[in-house]
């Protein structure tokens, strides 16, 4: 009886021992995926694909039961909005066509705010609710890569974390934290643009923590829109982040914060675009 | 051919834990209630009241597995449910000597199981830096909501499995 105490507590010790050792392994600063990780995503995710389709299908139908109600009221004010567009869209479309014909004149052909598109679907988003990602069935096949940027159509959600083959798991700006930083901009007119990093979510305000390192004496007004600046050499210029929603100062004074609404909703994400920089920014330079 | 079920099962409910959040309404996850699905747990807790025998340990083996599946999957921090699961259901085998296995009993185990395991996971990723709230708001919405939502789901589980573990059971290979 006492051999067989000891060997549990052998078999125990060597269990913790090994628990150290591998959370040390994944903690640490790996970029890549080991094969056996990417295989084990790649199968997960495929049993994930045939599974989230029917229950998005359903979720989806009893959602939309709910916003048939407020579908007349909303018809309204798209229409009037709509309307509002259709100069602006003949005003962008001028704008664009001179900014190319002065990029050819200027023999500059690819700026820091071209991408290429991926189209991807979210599939999974993990049950563990201290870590913020979502897993999408798009992968390395696709072209995706680490540390892209991931958007929706109201704007940025996140970055990609890991890439298998055929998936990849994106952490989402709510799970950003000092390692995952932003360079943010405000635009202003005459080249006065107030810059900053977002360097943090904030759980108790729902809200990305602003640091705004040049120009602090510009006042920044509730509302004004923060887009990613594409000077930290990984994401794109021009991707909306979010909305100001309140500025602070820090203890010294100094320097101050601003807490940003995210412009795209973190839970509820369905359809979302990897963006693949077509300037690449200097290698293995974390954003 | 059996015991290809249990594996399969256990495949398709890691897969679901990753939608399981997807089914409740928005305005539940808005909140700040973190309810936390141990969907694979669950069923561990019914192999190993129903399916392993006085000296076996698939349940065990099962966990360490499909912990690691977890792991791999949805956080990229590898061991802490490997480890925790394995260690949940060793308790929980030890335990079930204790009582008759029926509706209670299961009930009872499963959320002594929610329980411990959530416990060790939290104090793991409090250690490693994860978790970053006070511990009594844990308690208030994560730990006790989880426990809830969980218990109802091995009470979904239970009529399902539970006649069926124990006759895969007796057509275990010895």
């Amino acid at each position: 009886m006492s051999l067989f105490r000891k060997k549990r507590l052998f078999i125990i010790l060597i269990g913790i021992i090994v628990l150290v050792v591998l959370i040390g392994y994944s903690l640490g600063n790996r970029s890549k995926l080991s094969i056996g990780e990417q295989f084990v995503s790649d199968v997960i995710g495929t049993v994930q694909n045939v599974i989230s389709a029917p229950v998005k299908f359903v979720t989806n139908i009893v959602g939309n039961i709910g916003d048939v109600r407020d579908t007349y009221e909303e018809n309204e004010v798209l229409r009037e909005k709509l309307a509002q567009y259709k100069g602006l869209i003949y005003e962008v479309q001028e704008i664009k066509e001179e900014n190319e014909e002065l990029r050819k004149l200027l023999d500059k052909a690819d700026s820091i705010r071209s991408y290429n598109p991926i189209h991807a679907t979210v599939t999974a988003r993990s049950p563990e609710r201290w870590i913020e990602q979502v897993t999408i069935n798009k992968g390395k096949l696709d072209g995706v890569k680490e540390n892209m940027a991931v958007i929706t159509a109201d704007g940025m959600i996140g970055k990609i974390q890991r890439a298998s083959q055929q998936t990849s798991t994106v952490q989402l700006l709510t799970g950003f934290d000092e390692f995952n930083r932003i360079s943010a901009t405000i635009s202003r007119e005459k080249g006065n643009d107030i810059f900053g990093l977002i360097e943090a979510y904030d759980r108790e305000s729902n809200s990305l923590i602003l640091r705004i390192i040049e120009d602090s004496d510009q006042d920044l007004k509730k509302g004004e829109l923060v887009v990613s600046s594409g000077m930290g050499g990984v994401f794109p210029a021009g991707l909306p982040i979010g909305k100001v929603k309140e500025v602070i100062p820090d203890q010294y004074g100094l320097t101050r914060t601003a807490l940003v609404e995210p412009a795209a909703n973190l839970y509820d994400i369905n359809n979302v675009v990897v963006v693949d920089r077509v300037l690449s920014g200097e290698e293995g330079d974390e954003e | 051919m059996r015991h290809v079920f249990l594996p399969l099962i256990l495949l398709i409910l890691v897969a679901l834990e990753g939608v399981a959040l997807d089914i409740l309404p928005s305005s539940l996850l808005d909140s700040n209630l973190m309810i936390t699905p141990h969907w694979v747990l669950m069923f561990l807790v019914l192999i190993a009241i129903f399916y392993d025998r006085q000296n076996s340990y698939y349940a065990i083996m099962y966990a360490f597995i499909f912990g690691l599946l977890i792991d791999i999957a949805y956080t990229g921090i590898l061991g802490v449910y490997m480890f925790t699961y394995a260690v949940v259901i060793y308790v929980i085998l030890e335990l079930r000597k204790m009582l008759h296995s029926n509706i209670y009993s299961a009930l009872l185990f499963g959320i002594i199981s929610i329980t411990i395991a959530e416990l060790i996971i939290n104090v793991i990723y409090y250690v490693v830096g994860i978790m970053n709230t006070t511990w009594t708001d844990y308690f208030i919405y994560r730990l006790i909501p989880s426990v809830l939502a969980n218990a109802i789901f091995i009470l979904i589980l239970y009529p399902i499995f539970a006649k069926r573990l124990e006759k895969w059971k007796n057509t275990q290979i010895k």
